[in-house]
Formats: C-alpha cells, structure tokens, sequence
C-alpha cells in the first residue's frame, strides 16, 4: 500500500473517530520491505512463539547488515496476535492491508495457521509456517517449513519399532486433544496396523491443554507395559502440558531403557524448563538439534547469542525452519527481482537452503520442505543425541498416505496441477 | 568406592569378574587374544548397529580394564577425539572443559573443550545389554544402590549361566530390595528352565507378588507366538493364569488406594492454591483476581533462589527449598501489601470492583515477570529427597514430591489455623472482618490489618508457588491454571472457612482421580465442574456456610 | 426514598441524559451502517474518503463485542446479577451460525465430502451426528443461536434463582459453567471440531464472505440487531418491569416480601440477555471468519464484564462504548506496543476502577462538572455526585 493510499484511509478513519488505528501506521517510508512478523507475545503460546519473533528479528537484522533486499532495508513488522485464535485473523490482515508486508513469518498452532488462512488468500499473501504440524492442508500462500508427518512421526515410529529402537510391539499413543496429536495418532494407528501391531496392542489416550496431573495417566501407561510386551509411548502432548508428564515420569521411575518415549513437541526449549536428569535417554524426533555439529550450526548458535545476549538460550527445529524459510524468501525475492507474491511464489519452487544439520532443503511444489529426519535421545544437559538420522532428505508430504481420503489427494501448484488438493490436474 | 577401584581391591575378585566374563561369553576363547586397544578404536568408530557386537568382543577379552570403559560408555563419559580420533574418556571440570584421561591406563591426557571432543554415541538398546553385561560385576559391590543396579541388570539379561552367582547373592544378601529384585531376576531365570517343574516351581514362587515385572513375566507365558503356545507346558500355563489372576484381583483394591492417593495428592495441591484464596476473598471479600500471580511469584523466587545457590553453594542445593519457603513468602506478601495499600483499599466494600482491579494487576504482574524472566520456562529443580518414588509391596506407586507436597499443605493449613485463631494478630483479622466499625471502636487499626490479611493470603499463595514449581511449568502462565480452579474450591467448601477449603480441595481432588480412570481427563474434570454447578444449588453457601451478619450482606 | 416510591418514581437517572445519549448511540450506528459500506464500496480505493475493508470487519468485530456487553449490562446493570460466564452464550450463538456455514460448504472441503465437514472426514465419522440436522437451513441456525444459549440460560437460572444463589456464588458458577462448556467444546469427540472449531467458511446464504459487498452487509445489519437490541434493552428497563428488576438489583429481599417471584424475573432478564448475547455471537463469526472453543475461556467472560465497568454500567450506552473502546485499545496497542501492550490494558482497568468508578461513560457528567468548576472557581463544590452503588 502507498503513503497516498495510507493517508487517504487515515482521512476516512479519522471521519469515523477512529483516527489512531489509521495514524499508527502512516509514517511509512516507501524505500523498505516490511516482513510481518504474527507470534503471540502474550497468553498462552507466548512461551513458544516469542523465542520465533527474536530470531525472525535476528534473521532480519543480519540480512540488512548484509545490505538488505534489492536495495532496500528490510523493515520487521512485530504485531502481538496475543495467542487469540481470531485477533490472529484480524492482526493478519492488518499486516497485509495495512501495513502492505510483503510476505509475513508466523504462527505456532494449528487453530491460529486455520484462523489466518481465508485472510491469507483473500488478500493473497504469503505466509511461512515453521511449526511441525498435521499436514493434510496446502494452501497456495502458505508455505510449510516445519515438518509434515511423514517427516516425523512415521521415522520416529520406524526407529521404535526397530531393533535400534529396541523391537517395540505395544505402543502408547499420548496425546493433548487437538487436531494436530489426532490426525498424528490416526496416522500412526493405520501404520502400525500396516506394520502387524493390532489395535489391542495400541493405547490411545487424549488430555486437555495444560493438563499438568498426569499421575493417573503414568500409571496407565506403566500398568499397560506390565503386558509382557515391549512397550513404547509416542507423546504429541503439547507445550505446558509436557513439564508436569516428564517430572511425573521420572518420579514414577520410568527409565528409557524399559519404556522410551518419543516426543514430537518436546525439543530444546521445553527441556530447558526442567532437570532432564531423569529424562537422559527418552526420545525426540526433529529435523534439527542444537547440539549437531556443523559449521553452519556453530554460526547460528553463534549469532543467536550474540543477538539475545544471553549464552544460555538454546536453539530450536521451528528457529531452524525459519532459518530456511528466511533464506529461501531472500532469494526467490532476489530471483524474481520484486517483492510481489505471485512472482515470488513461483521463484520459491526449487530453492535450495543448507541445513544446519548438513544436507539440502528443497521447496518443494506442494509447498513443503524436504528435510533430514533425525531422532535424538535427551541427554543430561537438556540437548539432543543423535541415535539416528535418515540417509537422504525426506520430501514434505501434504496428504498422508495412511488417511484414505488423504491419499489420493495431490498438492502441487505448479502447471498443469496448480491445486493444493486435487485428485488429478487441473489442466 | 568407584568400580576401578573395587576392581583393583584383590586377586579374588578379579578372578570372579574373569569367570563371570567368561561365562558370559560363550566363544570367548577364540578372540580372547584380541587386542583391547584396537577394539576401542574400533568402538570409537563404529556406527551404532555395529557397537554392540565390538562391546561383545571387548567383553570377551576378559582384560579387567573393560569395565571402566564401559561405564564410561554408559555414562556418556567416552569419546573420540576430533584431531586424532583416539578414544578417551572425558570427565567435565568446573570450568566446562573436559579432562581427558586414556581408556587402558587410566593416565590424564590433557584438557579440551567440549567441541573438540565428540561423544560416542550409545542408545537405550546398547545401554541396557551393557548394563546387563555390567550387572555380573557389581553384584558384589558393597554399595545397595550398585547391588540394585545389577539385579536389575540380570533380570534383564536373564542369562542361565548366572543362577549360581544369583543363588551365591541371595545367600549373602541383607538389602530388602536388592533381595526382592534377585529373587525376580532367579525366578525370570527359572522360568526359561527346560523343566516344566521348575518352571512351575518359578511360577509359584511368584504367586505373592503384584509387582509389573512379575506381571510381565507371567503374562508372557500366555502369549502365542502363531499358533504355538510360548509355554509348551499346559499345567505351567493354567498355573500362571491363576496367578495372574489373583494377582490382578488383589491390585485392583491397591489401585482403589492409589487412586485415592492421587485424589489427596490432586487435592492438597488445589488447597495450596486455595488456601491463600480463602484468606483474601473468603475472609475479606477482595475477588482477588491476581491471585495466580501471587503463586507464579512465589514460584518464580524458587527459582531466582535456586539461581543463586547453584552459582553460590551448589553443595546446598538440597537446602534450596528451606530457603525459598520464606523468600517466596515474603516477596508474596509484600507484593499483596502494595496491591492493598496501593489499589484495594480504595475498594472495600465493592467486592466486583475488586475483580476488575486486580485483573489489571494480573495482567500487569503477568507482563512483569515476562519481561524479566522472558516468556519461557525456568528450570526449578528438585532437590534429592524429593525425587523418585517409593515403590510399595503392591506394585503401587507414591511418589515422593507429591509426599512431601501432601504433607506440606496440611503442615501450612495447620499453622494458617494456629496463626487466625491463637494470635493477636488473628484476633484482630477476624474481628476487622466481622465487625469493621467497631473493631475500629476498640483501637484496632484496621487499616494496617486489612494491609496485613492481605499480605497473609497473598504469602500463603507464594509458598504454595515453592510446591508447585516443583511438579508444574515454571512461566509467566503459571498462575492463570490455578485460579478458576482456586475459585471452586472456595466456593465450594465455603466463604469464609478455612475447613471449607480443606474439604473442598480434597474432594474434589479425590473425585476427579476416582473419575478420570473410567471417563477420561477431560470428562471427569467437566463431571466435577457440573457436580459443583449443582452442588451448590443444594446448599447455596457451600459446604460449610457461614452464619452471621456477614453473610447477609 | 421507600421502596414502593423508588418502583414508580421515574428512573434514577435524569430522563433528557438517557434520551440524549440514546440518539447520539443510535445516529452513530445508523450513520456507520450507511455510511462505512457506502465508502468502502462506492469510493475507489485511492480517493481520501475510501474506508478499506479491514476497518469493515474491524467495525464489525467491535459493534458484535458491543452487543455482547451490552447484555452484561443489562443483566449486570439493571438486576445485579454478574455473570463471568457470558461469553459462553456468545459463542454457543457463533457455533450456530458456524455449523450453517460449515454446511454450506458443501463439496467445497478439501477432501470433497458433500455429507460431511472436513474434521468428522479425518476423524473417520461415518455420518453426520444427530445434532447437526436442520443446519443446513439458515432459518433454523438463525433460531438455534438464540434457542439454544435461550435453553442453557433458562435451565441454569431456573436452578440457580430458585435456590438463591446470588451475588458472588452465582457469578463463580457462571463461570464454571462456561469453563465446563469450554472443555467439553475442546474434545474432538464432541463433534464441533476440537481446538480448531469450526472455520474456512464460503459463503452465508449464498454470498460469498470474503466479497467486500458482503462484509458491507454483515456490518449494517449488525448496527441494525445491535440498535434493536439496545432500543428493546432501553424500553425494558424504562417500563414497570425494569423498575422491577432495578429494586431487585437493590433490594431483593424486599421486592419479594412485596410479593413478587423475584426468581421469575431474573429468569427473564437472564435468559433475554443470553439471547442477545448469542445473536451478537452468531453476528461475530461470519466477520471474523473463525469460532473455536476458547471463546468459552473464562478469561473472555471475565474481559467483556470489565468492557462493560469501563464504559459505566447501568447505562447500555455506556456498555456499547466499552465494548468498543477496550477492543478498539487493544487492536492498537498490539499494533504499536506489542512487547508491553498488557501493562498498558491492565494500567487502563486499574485506572478506570480507581478513578472512573462509574466507568467513562458514567463519569462523564461529573468531568463536565470538575471542568466547569475549574473555570469557574468561585461555584463551591458540588457535592460528590457518587449514586448509590449497585448492591451486590
């Protein structure tokens, strides 16, 4: 949006007493690139979201030292959706008809990426989510940096039921009730069915968000693993919730080695809220640990210190999924030579990012990432030891395989698909 | 006494490892003469898969220095080392640097830092057949715990060849627990017997038991492997099936107990939040909404204590909980005195304006502490004594930070109780509140009471923030997951009343963990909800209403 | 003044203020319903005039939140009753509203299911549950969205004005009762979508939502239910009946040895209030698009009672202005100050409280007076002009 068009609507507010909505964001100098930036800073999502909106700056900050974007600075846009799942839609679209960002990093949970989509469409923008999330969604502005599925449940699953994993054969599907540990569970459920395991070896347990008395719950799991089976429990509870089930856990005295846990929303930043003493050995699966050692890495973390001061904070997969997601904008934007969507969107297909962890992400077609999978054990410092990594990357997949009506779905937005789920091209 | 050194203490014992080495490893003559060194190079290098069988060889080797390099292995202690791949053993030193010392001769090799070392990788499968291999040698360790550590070991490798070394074990054994866990690992042994009659004699043995290990293996007897029975024998089968059952039937009354348990537990954490909740709006009508805030406070001086002794007196740490008790009760109060002296005393009188205040104030305080402490969890650790679980006969299972949190809320109801009813100060509280006109009559500064009630409540829900950072998320939210709950068990015991509160939080507590089994955590916390909704349409003062002018008006 | 004298005296409030304040509230809302579609649709977009459709839903958002206030106060304001659990009837009218619109969606969800909305899809249901019937029919949604919080509101004030539970008993189980429903709504077993609710919608008979023509239409008939509201609201409580509840608000003991079923009409006025609260709720979520589980979230209730302080209860008016002004504060602030916006709205209430305490509407008159005073010193002071405070 121009500064003409900015004042205009400023005059119109104005006529309606609303004179400061409009005020706010007039002095506008035409010569940046705004990048929005939608984390909750305040409520409930705070905890997670507000470590994003830090390194988003940092990322930002570092690309303007660099000399900016086709010229220009690059001007960050911190808006506060306030964990409020339709503020979000509101912030959204004032970022977009408002403030005219060009692309927009943000959101944490399923519920608030729903709550902007329409708005993201509408007004066609662009939007990168960095949160590992459900799939079964593509949506041509938005473009999905965290991991689908198949790029952390299904490997994680894999490694259990491995003999690395320790030959797993009942599993314990713990999860906060919402869509994201549903659909993951529904996934899982049909491919550990594919894999042998019966639905009487499969315990599937569902909890309110921040549920924090799990002593019950423990010892359901501990009496179902008293079945003479190899048990292993596969936990999609989410953020608050975690803290109060691990402690339990430990005082309750389940070891790894009897009853590992894999976790697919328990990394770094989680941990560093408790002893994770009593914890070494229980499981996470992500496409990023702080503790690999790449060059790459060294330098983020480098970076990421010297930005927050603070030599303490860690690193995490969804700060690494914006990492990419930043430098991908970055060069499809210097690719397409102009920051608008529809130019930048089709630069994005086929950008290619080093990971932290080594290895290539590519953008790909249907929107998402292809990434390594890795599963880590946590250690006594709250970091992550890598027990095992897939060889190659593992392409993002929108539509799970193991969801019937999900399978024959197609997401791809480039000629002759340009469909985010189609059941055959659309040309 | 480390394990080196134990290792090192005589002729006997080395000849005892040698043998148990030995048996262990049912080809170790032929590779015996492998050179050690070689093979830890090799298990530097080798990937994970690959580990246990070098860890095999090394076993079999029989040289005494194996077991510190195994230790090491378990205890992540071992790595390569970047420059030159050679493998050494790391120990972390004050300074976040790593003393390296060779494997074989135990010789110091120098101080790196961390990243230039890296860690040989092991995972929970290679860990537990180490630990296993490692329990034949530290089963004579005179420390207990060690002693437990290896019968848990054997029980998990469950290897024929050691039932002599168990039975020797047993013989000598004192420990309760080390006897129980032997005695576990002889019958888990005697279970995979070719006698049919002393597999029963094994089953039998078990049949006191109710413990999940015991219950493992019985329920693995019943199990098919196809269409073939994993026990041949039908007699040993139907023996274990009876026992199973019995075994189950006498669990469910322990689990009524645990779940019962978990009820008082669940409650006495709801009256801890409560209780300051039911001094400042049971006793003086302030609809404290910034209640939470005072408990996440008090949970945040835990931590900011615990801060300085881990940088201070580490070695003090255990004390760190002594400490914060009145740190987070004073830094409580004296929050709660300034919002009374600064906001509510402007407001008595209208308790709904209270509400509105001191939701500003929550979210005010919220902000605050975001803004210090950053919006993401701080660690708050637990101190020795209250980790782990005491795991009873039953196989039922009481941990102790619920214990300790249990016993400490009754601790802080009762001195509560003793401060309102056998000091002046209490006196004057509770004559301020029945009568405000004409306590001022008799000389009663009421104003500095108001101040110090408050300060009272708001201290009582600091020190309950101390017990809940030691079992919920220490963050900026911490408060806002207590109060509608808080508010419950107020209105649910009473206005007003302190018993109120303590009848309130533990039924409730106890309802919702006798529910949750059979409805679901969801379902039954919305069941209570709806009980209170309806409870109170019976007695529309709660449990134990008040009488009195008070509550007329 | 006696009981009987205040039930037929004219109101405690100077008549010409109401009048006055009435037909400013209702030219506002006439003139944003003219006017903001007016501009938004027929200005182009470059012109000084324009109103960019953000400030559409924005204005639209606010004036539903507006409504849900102004039933707090009606209840709040005039009958004494506080109800922290308020948003629950506001939302239970968005999720009526939400499920016609999910099944106007039709084959349009992604997995292209005419039978069934996308969540029962991945959730494996088989058919559509029991509950869901008949919302197809906008008429029908139209009806649940006051039926049903109507229902709720009738069951829970039966059972609570019959057994007196009052003052801060009631307003705790409010809020339970709003905490319960938020649980319940929360698990995907109940079959309103989980966490996520219900969202992507297409269109509202017909009409697609993200059309600015739409939007246009949406925000003027929420001016026009929001003005009907407040004119029924005003007419209630200028009649013999809000005499009524107004001694009930005062007095209730005595209203009841005068021989009235106090009970029957708070039960009134709770369940007419709720309904007002579920259509602003069935109004609210075609313009934000979204309607999921934590707008129960006690913490929604508790902020929409302090919408209602802070424009000055026992007006209407001044609830309409709090709405709007909180909502309209906390837009800018988490635009302009994003990292310190709470201490900024927390600062806000504890001010209002302390210093307003018949909200800014409310203090209003008393402003004038202290500005008169200044200029005129020598007029003494005038006696404090603090009313009589609900009883509570």
């Amino acid at each position: 949006m121009g500064k003409l068009t900015k004042w205009k609507s400023a005059l119109a507010a104005t006529a309606f007493g609303l004179a400061a909505t409009a005020g706010m964001g007039a002095a506008q100098a035409a010569d940046t690139i705004k990048v929005g930036i939608l984390h909750s800073l305040s409520g409930t999502m705070a905890i997670s979201e507000t470590t994003l909106k830090d390194a988003m700056l940092m990322l930002i900050d570092e690309q303007n030292k660099k000399g900016g974007l086709l010229g220009m600075k690059l001007e960050p846009v911190v808006v506060d959706p306030a964990s409020d799942w339709p503020l979000f839609a509101e912030k959204a679209r004032e970022l977009i008809s408002k403030d005219g960002v060009s692309v927009t990093f943000g959101c944490w949970t399923s519920v608030s990426r729903k709550s902007v989509l329409p708005v993201f469409e509408e007004l066609n923008g662009m939007l990168f989510y960095p949160v590992q999330y459900e799939g079964e969604e593509s949506s041509r502005n938005v473009f999905y940096t965290g991991a689908a599925p198949n790029q952390q449940a299904v490997p994680a699953v894999d490694y259990l039921l491995g003999e690395e994993g320790g030959e797993a054969k009942r599993i314990v599907l713990l999860g906060t009730d919402y869509v994201y540990p549903r659909t993951t569970n529904k996934i899982l459920r049909s491919y550990l069915n594919a894999k042998g395991i019966a639905d009487a070896d499969i315990m599937e347990n569902y909890t309110p968000f921040g549920h924090s008395d799990w002593q019950t719950i423990v010892a359901q799991v501990k009496e179902f693993a008293s079945q003479g089976k190899k048990t292993a429990v596969v936990s999609t509870i989410n953020g608050d919730a975690n803290v109060p089930f691990y402690k339990e856990l430990a005082n309750q005295g389940i070891k790894a080695e009897d009853i590992p846990v894999v976790a697919f929303s328990v990394g770094e930043e989680e941990l560093a809220g408790l002893d994770a003493g009593p914890l070494v050995g229980h499981l996470a699966a992500w496409n990023y640990f702080m503790s690999v050692d790449t060059p790459e890495n060294d330098a983020f973390i480098k970076a990421w210190h010297a930005f927050i001061k603070d030599e303490k904070r860690v690193t995490n997969d969804p700060m690494e999924a914006h990492y990419i997601g930043f430098k991908m904008w970055v060069q499809a934007v210097e690719q397409a030579g102009t920051t608008d969507v529809d130019a930048v969107r089709q630069a994005m297909y086929g950008q290619t990012v080093k990971n932290l962890t080594g290895g290539v992400a590519v953008m790909n077609t249907n929107h998402h990432l292809s990434k390594p999978v890795l599963i880590g054990e946590i250690l006594e410092d709250g970091q992550f030891e890598i027990v095992s990594a897939t060889d190659d990357v593992v392409v993002g997949d929108a539509w799970s395989d193991f969801i019937p009506e999900s399978a024959k779905l197609t997401a791809d937005w480039t000629y002759p698909w340009v469909c985010g789920n189609c059941e055959k091209p659309r040309f | 006494m480390s394990l080196r050194q134990w290792m090192r203490g005589g002729a006997l014992r080395f000849l005892m490892v040698f043998w148990a080495l030995a048996v262990l490893v049912p080809h170790s003559g032929a590779s015996a003469a492998e050179d050690l060194g070689t093979l830890v190079t090799e298990l530097g290098a080798a990937s994970l898969s690959k580990k246990q069988a070098v860890v095999d060889r090394m076993v079999a080797t029989g040289a005494p220095e194996v077991v510190p390099i195994l230790e090491a292995l378990v205890g992540r202690d071992l790595y390569t080392r970047k420059s030159d791949g050679v493998v050494v053993i790391g120990q972390k030193t004050s300074g976040g640097k790593l003393l390296l010392t060779d494997p074989l001769t135990g010789s110091e090799v120098g101080t790196v830092g961390s990243r230039e070392v890296k860690r040989i990788k092991t995972n929970n499968r290679l860990r537990s057949s180490v630990k296993a291999v490692m329990g034949t040698l530290t089963l004579m360790s005179p420390d207990p715990q060690r002693r437990l550590e290896a019968a848990d070991g054997l029980l998990k490798s469950s290897d024929q060849a050691m039932l002599p070394l168990i039975e020797t074990a047993l013989a000598k054994e004192a420990d309760a627990a080390v006897k129980n866990a032997l005695q576990l690992a002889k019958a888990s042994i005697k279970l995979q017997s070719d006698s049919a009659e002393e597999r029963l004699a094994a089953v039998q043995s078990l049949a006191d038991r109710t413990d999940p290990e015991s219950r493992v293996m019985l329920s693995r007897l019943l199990l098919k492997d196809g269409d073939v029975w994993r026990e041949p024998d039908e007699m040993v089968r139907a023996t274990a099936g009876k026992t199973l059952a019995s075994m189950e039937s006498r669990l469910e009354m322990w689990r009524t107990v645990e779940h019962l348990y978990q009820g008082i537990s669940l409650g006495s954490v709801l009256l801890l939040a409560a209780m300051g909740l039911a001094i400042t709006f049971g006793v003086m009508g302030v609809i404290n909404m910034a209640h939470g805030e005072m408990v996440m406070l008090g949970a945040y001086t835990t931590f900011v204590v615990q801060e300085v002794f881990r940088s201070v007196a580490p070695g003090l740490f255990d004390w760190s909980l002594a400490v914060a008790l009145p740190a987070a009760f004073l830094m409580s109060a004296l929050v709660g005195i300034a919002m009374e002296r600064g906001c509510i005393r402007f407001l008595y009188g209208r308790p709904l304006e209270t509400l509105l205040a001191t939701w500003g104030i929550s979210l005010v305080l919220q902000q605050t502490v975001r803004s210090i402490f950053g919006p993401t969890n701080r660690e708050v650790g637990a101190p020795e004594w209250m980790q782990g679980a005491m795991e009873s006969v039953a196989g039922i299972t009481l941990t102790y930070n619920r214990l300790w949190i249990i016993l400490f809320s009754f601790c802080v109801l009762g001195a509560v109780l003793l401060v309102l009813k056998k000091t002046a100060f209490g006196l004057q509280m509770r004559a301020v509140t029945q009568n405000r006109e004409m306590a001022r009559a008799m000389g009663i500064p009421t104003g500095r009471v108001d101040a110090m009630t408050f300060g009272l409540g708001s201290g009582i829900a600091g020190i309950a923030g101390v017990a809940l950072s030691q079992i919920d998320n220490v963050s900026p939210n911490l408060g806002q997951a207590y109060i509608v709950d808080s508010f419950m068990v107020v209105v649910f015991g009473g206005v007003g009343n302190l018993w109120g509160a303590f009848a309130g939080a533990m039924s409730l507590g106890v309802v919702n963990k006798l529910l949750e089994p059979w409805a679901g955590a969801v379902l039954g916390k919305i069941l209570v909800l709806v009980a209170i909704i309806l409870f109170i349409q019976k007695r529309p003062r709660g449990l134990f209403a008040l009488r009195g002018r008070a509550v007329e008006s | 003044m006696s009981l009987l004298q205040r039930l037929y005296a004219p109101q405690a409030q100077e008549p010409g203020k109401g009048r006055l304040a009435s037909a400013v509230l209702l030219s506002v809302l006439a003139a944003i319903a003219v006017l903001v579609p007016l501009l938004n649709l027929t200005v182009p977009a470059d012109s000084a005039f324009h109103v960019p459709t953000y400030l559409v839903s924005l204005l639209g958002k606010y004036l539903c939140f507006a409504m849900l206030a102004l039933s707090i106060d009606l209840i709040w304001g005039f009958c004494g009753i506080l109800s922290l659990g308020h948003g629950a009837f506001f939302a239970l009218g968005g999720y009526a509203m939400g499920m016609y619109m999910m099944r106007q969606i039709g084959d349009r969800g992604v997995y292209g299911n005419a039978e069934l909305p996308d969540f029962m899809v991945f959730l494996n249901w088989k058919e559509l549950p029991w509950y869901w019937y008949g919302f197809d029919f906008f008429p029908f949604a139209v009806v649940m969205a006051l039926f049903v919080p109507g229902l709720l509101a009738f069951v829970f004030g039966w059972l609570t004005f019959r057994s007196r539970v009052s003052g801060v008993y009631l307003s705790i189980i409010t809020q339970a009762m709003t905490y319960a429903l938020m649980l319940a709504f929360f698990r995907n077993d109940m079959g309103f979508g989980g966490n996520n609710g219900l969202t992507d919608f297409k269109d509202l008979l017909g009409f697609d939502l993200q059309s600015d023509n739409t939007r246009a239409v949406l925000l003027a008939a929420t001016c026009v239910a929001l003005a009907g509201c407040y004119l029924m609201c005003r007419s209630i409580v200028a009649s013999k009946l809000g005499r009524l509840i107004t001694a009930i608000r005062d007095d209730e003991a005595r209203v009841r040895f005068l021989g009235y079923r106090v009970e029957n009409f708070k039960l009134f006025v709770f369940v007419l209030s709720a309904m007002i609260a579920g259509l602003a709720g069935a109004l609210y979520v075609p313009q934000v698009g979204i309607i999921n589980p934590g707008e129960f979230a006690p913490a929604n209730s508790i902020e929409a009672v302090i919408w209602v302080a802070i424009g000055g209860r026992g007006t209407l008016y001044g609830a309409i202005a709090g709405g709007v002004l909180v909502n309209y504060a906390k837009t800018v602030l988490t635009g302009v100050i994003p990292e310190i916006w709470l201490f900024a709205l927390g600062g806000m209430f504890i001010a209002v409280t302390l210093f307003f305490p018949k909200g800014l509407v409310g203090s209003l008159p008393a402003a004038v007076d202290w500005v008169k005073r200044r200029i005129g010193k020598r007029n003494p002071p005038a006696s404090s002009s603090l009313a009589e405070e609900p009883g509570q």
